[in-house]
C-alpha cells in the first residue's frame, strides 16, 4: 500500500514538475508574440523616444490602420489566398491520384519512377531556380497566379506521402468493392479515397502552410505590385530605417500577416497536432 | 438465386511458380463445398479465380454453364466474404450493405427491403447506422455475410471467415452458416485449413494439397475412406496412426506385420496388392487401452490427453513407434504406465508407397 502511495506521489510530483515545465516552454514560445503584438500597439514615435514604452499605456490601432490604409494589402491577401488554396487544392488531387498509381497499379517502370519522384525531395529549390526562372521567363508566366502555383505542384513529399497511406490501406477493401461492381474509379473516389483524409489534412495543412508563408519564389516571379503575396507585398512597404523609426508599423504587418494562420490554427489544431508527431501515417 | 460451378482443367502460375494445376472440379446447384487444405495449397487462389480476383492462366470456369473466367468480377453474380470482412470503414452498416446494389442502380426502395430482409435475417437490424469500427469481431462477420446476402448472389464464396473469431464464436458463427445455407439454398464455397469446420458445414469436402486435389467426398466419406495418406493424416484430430508393416495374404485379407512383432489381422482384400512395404493407419478411436497382456501389442504412456468424453493415450512402443489410443473420459492411466493396445482392425486402413489407400469392407482401395 505504502509503495502504492509512494508511487501515486511520485508520478503527480513528476507530472507538476512536466507541467511547470511545459508553462515555460508556452512562456517562452508566446513571449515573442505577445512582444510583437505589444510593439505593433504602439506608437512609432514613442518607441523611438522609450523602447520600454511598449509595457505600459497608451496603446494605439494606429499601425493597423496605416497597414490596411496605406498599401494593397487586402489584394495580397486575396493573391495568399488563391496562391496557397490553388496549391493546396492542386497537390492534394495530384497526390492522391500519384500515390494511388504507386501503390495500386501496376505499370513498367513503376518502382524506377518512384524512386525518381523521392529524389525530388533531395533536390533544395535554390538549385533550380535558375533554370526555372528563365523557363518560366520564356513560358510568360512571371506575374501570373500559374507562375506561382506550378513550382510548388511538384510535391515528392506529398506523393510519398500519399502512396504509403495507399499502401496501408488492405487490398482487400479494393477486392470487395471490385466484387461490389465498382469501377477502378468508383473504387478510388468512393472507397479509398475517404480512408486518406488524415493523411489529406496532413498534407493540405502542409501545403497551405508552407505556400502562405513562402517568400523565395514569390519574390522572384511576381515583381508586379498587384500581384505581389502578402509576404512580399508587406516586405515591399518597409522603408529605411524601418527598424529604427517604424517598429510598431513593422509589427503590425507581421501580426497582419499572421493573422490567417492562426485562424487555420485554431481550426485545424487536431490535425496539425497528428501532423507533426507523424502519426496520421498508419 | 443458386448456380452449378464447372472447373475444367484450370492452371494457375505466379510467375515460374505452378499454383494450381490442371485442376477440375463439378460443384452442383444449392451445394456447400468445403476447400480444405494446409497453408500454400492453393485453396484460396482457386476460391479467387472463381471470384476473378485472380486470372485463369489455362482452362476454363463456367457457372450454370456459361463461361465466367473472361467475365470482370462484378458480373460474375458471385459474392465473397472475406477473412478480414473487408468492410468499408467509413460507410455505415447500412452503405457497406447497399453499395454494391447502388453500383448496379438498383432502385433505393428494393435496396432499402433487400437490406431490411438480410438485417431481420442476421440479427443486424440495431446496428444498421453504426460504423464497422463501432462493432464486435462477430458482429462484423455477420455484416459481410449480410453485404453478401443482399446481393442475392448465383454463388457464396467464402475466405476463411470464421479464422478471427474466438472458438466460441466460431462454434456459434458455424451453426448460423449452416443454418443460412438450409434457408438461403444457394451455392456456397467455402475456404478453410479448419477440419473442423469442414466437417461440420460442408455437403462436400474438396481436400487439397500441393497444387492439386486430394480427394472429394462427403465428410463421413473422407474421414472413413480417405482416398491418400495426405488426406488420412491431415483430416481426424488427433491424426491417424500411421505404422510401417510388411503384408502377406491370409484367406483372402491382408496381414499386416510391424518389425516389432506386432501382427493385426484387417479385413482389407489381399486381391491386388502386391507384398512389400505400406503403412498401416488406424484412428485413435480404433485403438483401445486395456491391460498388458506381455505381447507386442503394449507400450509405455507418454501423454494424457484429457478431453471430457474421452480420454487419449499417446503410447510408446517397443520398436520406439508412438500410437493414440482412446480410452473412457474416467480413464485411471497414468503417464509411465504399461499399458496394452487393442486394435479395431477392421476400420484398419493401408497406404502403399505413393500415398494410394487401401481400405477394409465394399470396395478395396479408396
Amino acid at each position: 500500500m505504502a509503495t502504492h502511495n509512494s508511487e501515486i506521489r511520485g508520478r503527480s510530483f513528476g507530472d507538476r514538475v512536466l507541467f511547470g515545465l511545459v508553462i515555460l516552454l508556452a512562456l517562452a514560445m508566446a513571449g515573442p508574440v505577445l512582444y510583437v503584438i505589444a510593439l505593433s500597439l504602439k506608437d512609432n514615435k514613442e518607441l523611438m523616444v522609450d523602447p520600454h514604452s511598449v509595457f505600459h499605456l497608451p496603446y494605439t490601432i494606429k499601425n493597423y490602420i496605416d497597414t490596411v490604409g496605406t498599401s494593397n494589402v487586402f489584394s495580397w491577401v486575396l493573391n495568399s489566398f488563391i496562391v496557397a488554396g490553388g496549391l493546396t487544392v492542386l497537390t492534394l488531387v495530384l497526390s492522391s491520384l500519384a500515390g494511388y498509381g504507386f501503390a495500386r497499379l501496376n505499370f513498367p517502370g513503376r518502382d524506377v519512377l518512384f524512386v525518381i519522384v523521392l529524389l525530388g525531395l533531395a533536390v533544395p529549390e535554390q538549385a533550380v531556380l535558375i533554370a526555372r526562372h528563365q523557363i518560366f521567363s520564356w513560358l510568360g508566366l512571371h506575374n501570373t497566379y500559374p507562375g506561382l502555383i506550378l513550382p510548388g505542384l511538384s510535391s515528392a513529399f506529398g506523393v510519398f506521402l500519399m502512396t504509403q497511406y495507399f499502401r496501408a490501406i488492405p487490398k482487400e477493401l479494393d477486392e470487395a468493392a471490385i466484387l461490389d461492381n465498382a469501377s477502378r474509379f468508383r473504387v478510388f473516389w468512393k472507397v479509398l479515397l475517404p480512408l486518406t483524409v488524415p493523411a489529406q489534412a496532413t498534407l493540405g495543412i502542409f501545403t497551405f502552410l508552407g505556400a502562405w508563408n513562402d517568400y523565395f519564389w514569390p519574390l522572384i516571379s511576381a515583381t508586379k505590385k498587384e500581384m505581389f503575396t502578402l509576404t512580399v507585398g508587406i516586405a515591399s512597404t518597409q522603408q529605411n530605417f524601418a527598424q529604427s523609426q517604424g517598429i510598431g508599423f513593422l509589427m503590425a504587418q507581421a501580426v497582419f500577416a499572421g493573422a490567417p494562420i492562426l485562424i487555420i490554427y485554431l481550426f485545424f489544431q487536431k490535425y496539425i497536432v497528428t501532423a507533426v508527431s507523424g502519426a496520421a501515417v498508419r | 438465386m443458386t448456380a452449378s460451378i464447372d472447373i475444367r482443367q484450370v492452371t494457375k502460375r505466379f510467375g515460374s511458380l505452378t499454383v494450381l494445376d490442371e485442376l477440375s472440379l463439378a460443384i452442383p446447384a444449392n451445394e456447400f463445398v468445403v476447400f480444405l487444405g494446409p497453408s500454400g495449397c492453393g485453396k484460396s487462389t482457386l476460391l479467387r479465380m472463381i471470384a476473378g480476383l485472380e486470372s485463369v492462366d489455362s482452362g476454363e470456369i463456367l457457372i450454370n454453364g456459361e463461361r465466367i473466367d473472361d467475365q470482370p468480377p462484378g458480373q460474375r453474380g458471385v459474392a465473397m466474404v472475406f477473412q478480414s470482412y473487408a468492410l468499408y470503414p467509413h460507410m455505415t452498416v447500412r452503405e457497406n450493405m447497399a453499395f454494391g446494389l447502388k453500383n448496379i442502380s438498383v432502385e433505393r426502395s428494393v435496396i432499402d427491403a433487400r437490406i431490411a430482409e438480410a438485417a431481420r435475417m442476421l440479427e443486424i437490424g440495431h446496428l444498421l447506422d453504426r460504423k464497422p469500427g463501432q462493432l464486435s469481431g462477430g458482429q462484423r462477420q455477420r455484416v459481410a455475410i449480410g453485404r453478401a446476402v443482399v446481393k442475392e448472389p448465383k454463388a457464396f464464396l467464402f475466405d476463411e471467415p470464421l479464422s478471427n473469431l474466438d472458438a466460441a464464436l466460431r462454434t456459434r458463427t458455424r451453426i448460423e452458416l449452416a443454418q443460412l445455407h438450409q434457408r438461403l439454398k444457394s451455392t456456397m464455397i467455402f475456404v478453410t485449413h479448419d477440419q473442423i469446420e469442414a466437417m461440420t458445414l460442408a455437403d462436400r469436402i474438396v481436400v487439397m494439397n500441393n497444387r492439386k486435389i486430394e480427394q472429394i467426398g462427403a465428410p463421413m466419406e473422407i474421414y472413413n475412406r480417405p482416398a491418400t495418406r495426405f488426406v488420412a493424416g491431415f483430416v481426424g484430430a488427433p491424426a491417424m496412426n500411421f505404422l510401417p508393416v510388411k503384408i502377406r495374404a491370409e484367406g483372402g485379407l491382408v496381414t499386416a506385420a510391424t518389425d516389432a512383432g506386432l501382427s493385426i489381422k484387417t479385413a482389407i482384400p489381399s486381391e491386388g496388392l502386391a507384398a512389400g512395404d505400406y503403412e498401416l493407419g488406424l484412428r485413435s478411436e480404433h485403438v483401445r487401452i486395456t491391460q498388458p497382456a506381455g505381447d507386442a501389442a503394449e507400450g509405455v504412456v507418454d501423454v494424457l490427453e484429457r478431453l471430457g468424453e474421452r480420454t487419449l493415450v499417446y503410447v510408446r512402443l517397443s520398436d520406439g513407434h508412438q500410437i493414440v489410443g482412446s480410452d473412457s473420459g474416467d480413464s485411471r492411466v497414468a503417464v509411465g504406465d504399461r499399458v496394452g493396445l487393442a486394435f479395431e482392425a477392421a476400420k484398419a486402413h493401408l497406404f502403399d508407397a505413393s500415398g494410394r489407400a487401401w481400405h477394409g469392407g465394399e470396395g478395396g482401395h479408396g
